[in-house]
């Protein structure tokens, strides 16, 4: 975890540009077949349920299985292989890039991201905090709780089949939850945010720092909550 | 004190390359069921019989403990049997009433599985007991998604399967829990109107050890049709079996076989009974277990974890 915050450097960072960039590589061989263009606006999955699938991006096809892959983040198209229209690719080569326009929450939670220690989901599951840790935030918060290396304190369900997942981090206190009880986690996203509980006041002075120079931050059309 | 439902690995072999070899050879040829039952012979190489434990799967992970801390391996396959349970819990530490004459334990396996036989295995566990009631004439078990069975819509059986790395060597296991009502006849009043036992069903006691030989013989095919297809899918990477030989997955095969929850009309949680979600039609399920629901609003959505409670149509 960074022991200092360049606050000027980061927020005119985001200043030039409100932006996060994603990119969006073939999960697998195939010939692929765009459903967008540059420019072009496309919507992330939505819905009460994370149901409803996003804007179509494109279509891969492999030994005759059509698979269409859908955005999972909203913005506008920047950038499109073009060249690629109707050939074949292998697993990892990069299509396209949506721009997704920063909100205020993002942008904090941006910069708390570098700053804090991500503890990642091992596999695509749902997770939730084991029994102590749930009935202990519940208590006090999440803010108060000090979590150890080897701690069990979360518990990760796929088909009922319920592990419990150590944690392996610094101990800290958990300050931010990426995770919600009942929705799929993909592989590798972060559950949790911790930090070292003699930084977070630190952490207070990044949100602070960034809502008091929101309005300088991003420009009148971007300026949402 | 001995225990009543007393099994010894050498009867449950025996059972195995007897009477489960010649069932299951009355209707599979292909793969020839005893590559099958060779690859799921090692369930119950090892059977610990107790008259009474507070919780099996506590008794298993303190089993795998001791073992590493004298440097020995756990046995895969091994079953801890209880005549009863005196704090037995279901999923989110809900309580589970395990008096004697139910079918009450957990098996340790090791985990060697890829991540698609890993992710399928709690189906195993529903199949096996399915199959063991319907071999006792219960024509109308059924599972439910993932794998509780139910009879005439009350809950028989209920399965659960946690985790576990050894603290010493770090070595994965899986612990599969079992709680089937044979011959447990009581309930506790919140669960009277839910739960129904065999001998109910049948009117009359059901012979516990037979019933577990048989549970724990199809809970071999059944982890055996599992290691099976994961060896298919190995060779399908390897590009040793064509497209055009791909057949479905046999353990899925089972499970819609047996399974009533396509077609049916279910409320879907997490944790059913503290948060139900929505509700949806079962519209299938895919390779990978997950199921796949029809909202009211014509949108599909796919769970690969949670439960459900059938509702009326």
């Amino acid at each position: 975890m960074a022991e200092e915050i360049d606050f000027d450097a980061i927020l005119s960072k985001y200043r030039a540009d409100p932006f996060d960039y994603a990119e969006i590589y073939a999960a697998h061989t195939g010939v692929v077949t765009f459903k967008v263009e540059e420019g072009s606006s496309v919507n992330c999955t939505s819905g009460e349920w994370q149901h409803i699938p996003g804007s179509p991006l494109f279509e891969i096809t492999r030994e005759r299985n059509t698979k269409l892959i859908t955005a999972k983040t909203n913005g506008t198209i920047s950038s499109i292989r073009t060249e690629l229209e109707g050939q074949f690719v292998e697993a990892g080569e990069k299509l396209l890039t949506i721009r997704h326009p920063l909100k205020k929450k993002e942008v904090i939670e941006n910069i708390l991201k570098e700053v804090l220690y991500l503890f990642p989901a091992p596999e695509r599951a749902k997770y939730f905090f084991s029994l102590d840790i749930q009935s202990r935030i519940e208590k006090r918060g999440s803010k108060a709780l000090t979590i150890q290396p080897g701690d069990e304190i979360i518990i990760m369900s796929l088909m009922k089949r319920d592990t419990p997942i150590y944690y392996t981090g610094e101990a800290g206190v958990i300050h931010s939850v990426y995770f919600t009880p009942g929705v799929s986690m993909d592989q590798g996203q972060a559950l949790i945010g911790i930090c070292a509980s003699e930084k977070l006041p630190l952490i207070q002075k990044v949100i602070t720092r960034v809502k008091a120079d929101w309005d300088k931050l991003i420009d009148p059309v971007h300026a949402e909550e | 004190m001995t225990a009543n439902n007393s099994l010894h690995p050498a009867s449950l072999q025996e059972y195995l390359w007897t009477r489960e070899l010649s069932e299951r050879k009355k209707s599979l040829r292909l793969p020839p069921p005893e590559t099958i039952l060779r690859y799921g012979a090692f369930v119950g190489s090892a059977i610990q019989c107790h008259s009474s434990l507070e919780r099996t799967m506590e008794h298993a992970r303190r089993h795998i403990t001791d073992a590493e801390s004298q440097g020995t391996s756990v046995i895969s396959g091994t079953v801890i049997l209880a005549d009863t349970l005196i704090h037995s819990k279901g999923r989110f530490a809900r309580s589970w009433h395990a008096p004697p004459g139910g079918l009450w334990g957990s098996m340790i396996l090791a985990d060697t599985f890829l991540t698609r036989a890993r992710t399928l295995l709690p189906l195993a566990l529903g199949i096996a007991c399915c199959e063991a009631v319907r071999g006792l004439g219960v024509h109308e078990a059924h599972v439910r998604w993932v794998n509780d069975v139910l009879v005439r819509g009350q809950k028989l059986a209920g399965f659960l399967v946690e985790s576990f790395r050894g603290p010493r060597y770090g070595e994965a296991f899986h612990l599969l829990g079992f709680g089937i009502n044979v011959n447990n006849n009581s309930f506790p009043a919140e669960l009277t109107d839910n739960a129904i036992s065999l001998s109910r069903i049948l009117d009359g006691p059901v012979s516990l050890p037979d019933f577990t030989l048989s549970f724990l013989a199809k809970l071999a095919w059944n982890i055996g049709l599992l290691c099976h297809e994961e060896e298919r899918e190995l060779h399908r990477w390897e590009g040793a079996e064509d497209q055009e030989n791909q057949t479905a997955h046999l353990l899925l095969d089972q499970w819609k076989k047996l399974s009533d929850t396509i077609g049916k009309k279910v409320l879907y949680g997490y944790d059913i009974q503290q948060k139900p979600l929505y509700e949806a039609v079962v519209t299938g399920i895919n390779s990978d277990g997950a199921i796949v629901m029809r909202l009211n609003d014509g949108t599909e959505i796919i769970e690969h974890s949670g439960e459900l409670q059938y509702l009326k149509a």
